[in-house]
């Protein structure tokens, strides 16, 4: 009773100044509202010329504020690391009893037809997902998504080796990595031609230059994506 | 401000949506549950961002013959991506120490695991 | 002479990529990784050195990664704070050299290469956070260091890690959950993200959102610090982590709670538009109970790690206390804490590492009588220990009597009270760890056969040990390099 009393009372004390400040906010969907007129609006008029990309969010995301995303690769690797470094090795001090849960879940028959089937649409899907990200909604993350789901409902339906195979073995810790080693490498190629860390060459004859490099980055967040992805949920899988 | 809430209805049930959230990280003594708290908790920072963006009307920010303004704020949805991937990659670690902490304790429950300690 | 302009975006991505690669390296042999992260650490502190030389010399600088100009692009600013990247550098590099036997021994072969990937990106986290000038940007790297710490807490091995690394995530996850959402709001108020445009753009907002933004930014930003309500995560993680991890953690992680602050306060002060007074007030008395709470719980501890983690709380306090009261001194005071603390934190730390390493105990009762089996290392604890009371010739000193000066300043002398209170407290628990450490009789005479730490433990104690005396001796240096930075800070409350 004094338990429930306490988490009313904290839950009331959080509500109630949230509600006051947001009550206070400029009004929901309102055009005139500051993120409506300051940073935006140059978004929106200057984004297709100066980024290279109809799809404004993706003009946001890989050309003005590129090293969020940088960060945000590094975030996601920083996960795989992190559940890689706490799980491997582990399993000392395991419970007899509670130890014993069966170690692969039978697959039945359609599912495991349907996943082979749906195959190479859904790497057909992604790939097109991961190219077109600057016309369309899509882009690196999403694609890599899209391909990571398919490699873990591959590790589901296949064996433990036959899972291992599907994924190079020599590269992996270099494909995990690829995110942020291609945002590094574009970045100092950008260096190099425009004299700034990440900048592209939008105007000018090497504008070519510029379409190649954002290509890049999207199929290096799309692989990396992917392949952090899958090795999480194989990692959290692997030796029960 | 009840009446000043009504337009910002959005807003509001992101607040609402919050302490849901947190009412499950406060109670749920199951690991997994809790962490599922905090989860909504994430997701209602992420609808009050992204609802900062709306605009009444406005169309999806993406250029091409055809669209009219008023477009909708691309800001927030490129920020929200982000820390989709961010809540992602904490929920991940999240699940992976309560594999570990399942295998040697063989709970997950909180108040039985205080007694293990 | 200016350097280079893109090298602050170098600073972060140096680091970054180097991490991400180090798993590749040590995939064949373990050492590697740790030879590679170190060469990449060595390689940030060089661009962190020719950077600071510059703000000493020429003042704050910025640059705009991408060329894309300052409200639509991210502004990364290095300013006089930022300059804790110096100690972050100098931490990190010597926390790598400590791992090296640690590591070799606590873990097993799989886990080094990612432990090392971990730790750098630990630091670039922090290094990133401590020069970033976007808000959003703030965030992203906060969360590359929260995860890696998280990560690292677990990897020590000992038997509730994985309980106090979970504890630690959930913590750490809600404040950086509330701090997005203040950012949000200030997003909603300014239509920006950039922190020097948001503090143009904020006079005339509404009272209430921004009393709840900047009233969260502190709330979230105080979990991280740790202050006293709001430390239950600390003494577990901190103690149960790795000894160079627990150094890292204990000396740099929980100041980026302060460093976040202080980004608070330039946005709060600059803009005139938030009565920050209510709120100093609160921190006031979150950092008096912080000295008096920590240093009390750090008495009763036996474990040694335990005792430095509440030690650390205490610390913290006069850091929050010092910001709290808005006055020049115990605002300088309190920013040169961050650094001296850091510098002690990590002596003591890694200090106590080696002797856990060399003899397999962890507690005072049994760690008696060690200083005449391991003279080098109890002589560097001792030097921390007397540096962290804050005794004259060392490090701690300047900044507490700073921070004392501050609150006469500022008209609260009863602060200054509650500091030299805890002040005798910490003396009491580090008279007790010193006294057994020499004086006491060993439990077990075992203790006196063991041998002294090996050379890449001992090196890394030794350098930061005479730190805290150099410290001490030259204090005026690091005041009089923050003392610009302060003034800029409280100009517009009238020169403070």
């Amino acid at each position: 009773m004094m338990r429930r009393a306490l988490v009313i009372f904290v839950l009331v004390a959080v509500a109630i100044p949230l509600m006051l400040a947001m009550a206070e906010l400029p009004r929901h969907g309102s055009p005139d509202a500051p993120p409506q007129t300051h940073v935006a609006p140059y978004y929106l008029e200057h984004g297709p010329e100066e980024a290279g990309a109809e799809n404004i969010v993706t003009a946001v995301i890989l050309n003005y504020r590129g090293l969020d995303t940088q960060g945000e690769v590094t975030v996601i690797f920083t996960a795989m690391a992190a559940v890689v470094a706490v799980l491997v090795a582990g399993g000392a001090g395991v419970p007899a009893d509670r130890a014993a849960a069966p170690a692969t879940t039978p697959v039945s028959l359609i599912v495991r037809f349907i996943v082979r089937v749906l195959a190479p649409f859904i790497v057909l899907f992604s790939v097109y997902v991961i190219l077109n990200g600057h016309v369309t909604p899509g882009g690196g993350f999403q694609g890599g998504t899209i391909l990571g789901a398919l490699l873990i409902a591959l590790t589901l339906i296949m064996s433990e080796s036959d899972a291992r195979a599907l994924l190079p073995q020599r590269p992996e810790r270099l494909l995990q990595a690829a995110a942020p080693l291609t945002f590094f490498a574009v970045g100092m190629i950008g260096l190099l031609l425009t004299g700034d860390y990440l900048a592209y060459p939008h105007s000018g004859p090497t504008i070519w230059i510029a379409t190649l490099m954002l290509t890049v980055v999207e199929i290096g967040i799309g692989i990396g994506g992917a392949m952090v992805v899958a090795t999480i949920f194989r990692t959290m899988g692997a030796d029960r | 401000m009840i009446a000043a809430l009504w337009h910002n209805l959005d807003y509001a049930a992101s607040v609402i949506l919050f302490c849901i959230g947190l009412y499950a990280v406060i109670t749920k003594e199951n690991l997994i549950k809790k962490f599922m708290g905090l989860n909504i908790m994430e997701t209602a920072v992420f609808a009050f961002i992204v609802a900062i963006g709306v605009v009444d009307g406005g169309e999806a920010p993406i250029m091409g013959p055809g669209v009219e303004p008023p477009f909708i704020n691309p800001l927030p949805q490129a920020l929200i991506l982000t820390g989709i991937v961010v809540a992602l990659s904490t929920t991940a670690l999240a699940l992976s120490l309560i594999i570990r902490i399942w295998r040697q304790c063989g709970t997950i429950e909180a108040n039985e695991l205080r007694e293990v300690e | 002479m200016t350097p280079w302009p893109p090298l602050l975006a170098l600073l972060i991505v140096v680091p970054l990529t180097g991490a991400v690669i180090t798993p590749v390296v040590g995939r064949t042999r373990a050492v590697r990784s740790a030879n590679w992260s170190l060469g990449v650490m060595l390689a940030t502190s060089v661009i962190a050195l020719v950077l600071v030389v510059q703000v000493a010399r020429a003042g704050p600088f910025s640059y705009v990664v991408g060329g894309w100009l300052a409200p639509y692009g991210i502004e990364l600013r290095f300013d006089e704070f930022g300059a804790v990247i110096a100690v972050i550098c100098l931490l990190g590099t010597l926390a790598m050299v400590f791992s090296r036997r640690y590591a070799a021994r606590a873990m097993a072969e799989q886990r080094i290469p990612y432990y090392y990937a971990l730790l750098l990106l630990n630091l670039t986290g922090m290094i990133g956070f401590a020069v970033t000038g976007d808000l959003f940007n703030l965030f992203v790297f906060m969360e590359i260091l929260s995860l890696s710490g998280y990560a690292l807490v677990a990897v020590s091995g000992e038997k509730i890690a994985e309980m106090a690394a979970f504890k630690y995530l959930i913590m750490g996850a809600i404040s950086s959950l509330v701090i997005l959402l203040a950012i949000g709001i200030l997003y909603a108020l300014t239509g920006s993200l950039n922190m020097a445009d948001v503090t143009e753009r904020l006079g005339g907002a509404p009272a209430a959102p921004l009393a709840v933004a900047f009233g969260a930014l502190t709330l979230g930003f105080m979990v991280k610090a740790a202050a006293f309500p709001l430390h239950i995560w600390l003494p577990d993680a901190h103690a149960i982590a790795p000894s160079p991890v627990s150094a890292i953690l204990s000396g740099l992680v929980v100041k980026v709670g302060i460093i976040g602050m202080l980004r608070v306060y330039q946005i709060a002060y600059g803009s005139g538009a938030v009565d920050m007074r209510t709120l100093n007030h609160v921190l006031m008395w979150l950092g008096a109970l912080s000295i008096v709470m920590g240093a009390f719980f750090a008495v009763f501890q036996d474990d040694i790690k335990m005792m430095l983690a509440y030690s650390t709380i205490s610390n913290i306090g006069y850091i929050i206390l010092g910001l709290g009261l808005a006055s020049s001194y115990g605002m300088i005071g309190a920013s040169v804490h961050v650094f001296n603390h850091a510098i002690i934190k990590a002596t003591l730390f890694l200090g106590a590492g080696a002797l856990i390493f060399q003899t397999g105990k962890r507690t005072l009762t049994d760690l008696a009588g060690v200083g005449h089996a391991m003279p080098w290392t109890v002589a560097a604890i001792s030097v921390g220990a007397i540096s962290i009371v804050g005794i004259p010739p060392t490090a701690g000193f300047v900044c507490k009597w700073y921070i004392a000066l501050g609150a006469v300043q500022a008209g609260h002398p009863f602060f200054a009270f509650a500091l030299v209170f805890g002040a005798l407290f910490i003396f009491i628990y580090y008279i007790r760890m010193v006294n057994a450490f020499y004086f006491r009789q060993p439990r077990d005479p075992a203790i006196l056969e063991v041998t002294e730490a090996p050379a890449s433990m001992l090196v890394p104690v030794l350098i930061l040990a005479s730190l805290c005396l150099i410290m001490g001796v030259m204090g005026s240096v690091p005041l009089s390099f923050i003392e610009p930075a302060v003034h800029r800070l409280l100009l517009p409350l009238g020169g403070g």
